[in-house]
């Protein structure tokens, strides 16, 4: 079994493998996750159509769309959330992640959950102390050197800017932690394995306006580091956080540029009817 | 072309209601500039004095604008089309506000004139006028209208009047040297002409902000950018 751990570090441009671009293109352009041509259905249903996009490593890009047009399944897809549902598979197209084909047999698909992290809608800390809370991947990863831990757990802590705030109890559980933080921790908890992407799905739609920026800052300090792809139906927020962004409907994903461009001259009317709060 | 309603109806009406600003200020702001050049042609102190009053409207629509326009950022923070309506707006208030000005220091000029016997070369200024008023209902046509083409045939209008303003002033300064007793005369039709020429620029502004509203183009110093590049 290969694993994900072992992956090139290096882009995926420098690793050979087939696609249907011309090579002076695939080779010009810097590619972290490379969706191509995929289809996607539950139980038959197809939900993704075609689907092709490149997503650029330590940026962020964002997914937007009306509720259903397919862009969380498609955020599922880049860490194989989606083996977990019945029923649910990839019709047609891969997802190559620097380079590896994802949805390949012999790929780990725990070591891809650790390189692709993923932050969730609503907050779901373990019922578990702060520090176990960020410990647990490391342990089940195999780390159980205390001073390797404790020192991966400040270190996560710090990248989510909660550090100063629970420095003095990381021994309380971690339920007791505001809205806003408990989402940061679940960031926290997602860089301690270091991950290479980090998916978010719609990662402030239950916090307040405050929590909100906390997290939007974070997200521009994160992608010194990472490769963030964040869906949200928060057209400011796409805005604000991202570099590239993506607009999806019906399945379909019908414009995907710089985030500046998308929100100031579109080239798809349905996008800029959609942005524009003019859809249907 | 319009787009389709907003969902929000709230949003369609604060953006009427900016742009019908617009509107309002441009009508006035061309009536005034009408009011002053006749002002001085029909040597008529009356108008001249309308003209200078009407500027006060003028300067109080500019402020209600930037108003409407702020608020409207702040309650919809409006993308792509709708924000560069909103955008281009408030850039054409301060525009159309100047050519005001324009119009109130042609009818300062005019009145001081007045006072003097009539020059013939006051006739100078009839095309210089017409030129330039042309410019600015174009470029508020095209701002109106999302006329791309119309935008940029403005723009390139304001040579033909740099060129007008040029030749007038060549003219008059001849004829301060052939009659330097009416030297205050021609040094006013100078600045009127003067005047003139620069609400053509201002006219150009409002179509380079039209192009940009209507295409997401920015038209705005071509010349410079080409001449450095080549």
């Amino acid at each position: 079994m290969v694993s994900l751990l072992e992956m090139p570090q290096t882009l995926p441009q420098q690793v050979p493998r087939q696609n249907d671009r011309p090579v002076e293109e695939t080779e010009s352009a810097e590619i972290m996750i490379d969706v191509r041509d995929l289809d996607f259905a539950y139980a038959g249903n197809k939900v993704l159509h075609n689907v092709s996009l490149d997503i650029p490593p330590k940026a962020v890009t964002a997914f937007i769309g009306p509720s259903g047009c397919g862009k969380t399944t498609l955020l599922r897809c880049i860490n194989r959330m989606n083996d977990l549902i019945e029923g649910a598979r990839i019709t047609r197209g891969t997802i190559h992640l620097g380079g590896i084909d994802i949805n390949a047999p012999q790929v780990d698909v725990v070591d891809l959950r650790r390189r692709v992290g993923m932050v969730f809608q609503k907050s779901n800390p373990f019922p578990k102390s702060i520090y176990e809370n960020i410990s647990y991947g490391l342990r089940i990863a195999g780390v159980n050197k205390r001073s390797r831990i404790d020192e991966a757990v400040e270190k996560s802590l710090r990248g989510a800017a909660l550090w100063d705030e629970v420095k003095d109890r990381l021994d309380e559980g971690a339920l007791g932690l505001s809205g806003g933080q408990q989402q940061r921790l679940c960031i926290a908890r997602a860089l301690a394995v270091e991950p290479d992407v980090v998916l978010m799905d719609e990662p402030c739609s239950a916090l307040d306006p405050i929590a909100t920026a906390k997290i939007e800052e974070l997200i521009h300090e994160l992608k010194r580091q990472y490769t963030i792809v964040i869906v949200t139906h928060n057209m400011q927020q796409a805005g604000r956080v991202s570099d590239h962004t993506g607009f999806f409907y019906l399945g379909k994903l019908i414009e995907f540029g710089p985030t500046t461009k998308i929100f100031t001259n579109p080239s798809e009317r349905r996008t800029e009817d959609y942005i524009t709060g003019r859809f249907g | 072309m319009m787009p389709p309603k907003h969902i929000l109806g709230t949003f369609d009406e604060a953006l009427s209601s900016v742009r019908n600003n617009v509107l309002m200020m441009a009508g006035l702001a061309e009536r005034t500039l009408d009011r002053a050049v006749k002002g001085l042609l029909q040597r008529d102190d009356n108008l001249c004095t309308t003209a200078i009053a009407d500027d006060e409207e003028i300067d109080q629509l500019e402020k209600q604008i930037d108003k409407e326009g702020v608020d409207v950022l702040l309650r919809f923070q409006p993308v792509a089309s709708d924000l560069r309506r909103v955008v281009a707006a408030m850039k054409l208030s301060p525009n159309i506000e100047r050519i005001a000005d324009q119009a109130t220091n042609i009818a300062r000029r005019a009145r001081k004139l007045n006072r003097h016997p009539p020059l013939p070369e006051v006739e100078i200024i009839v095309p210089i006028q017409a030129h330039a008023m042309a410019m600015f209902k174009d470029a508020i046509d095209a701002f109106v209208r999302e006329d791309v083409d119309l935008g940029r045939a403005v723009v390139a209008r304001d040579k033909d009047l740099d060129h007008m303003n040029k030749m007038a002033n060549r003219k008059l300064t001849d004829r301060m040297a052939q009659d330097p007793k009416q030297l205050r005369g021609y040094l006013n039709l100078i600045f009127i002409s003067r005047c003139l020429e620069r609400v053509g620029d201002h006219a150009t502004n409002i179509a380079e902000d039209a192009v940009y509203a209507a295409a997401a183009e920015d038209i705005r110093h071509q010349a410079l950018v080409q001449a450095s590049n080549g």
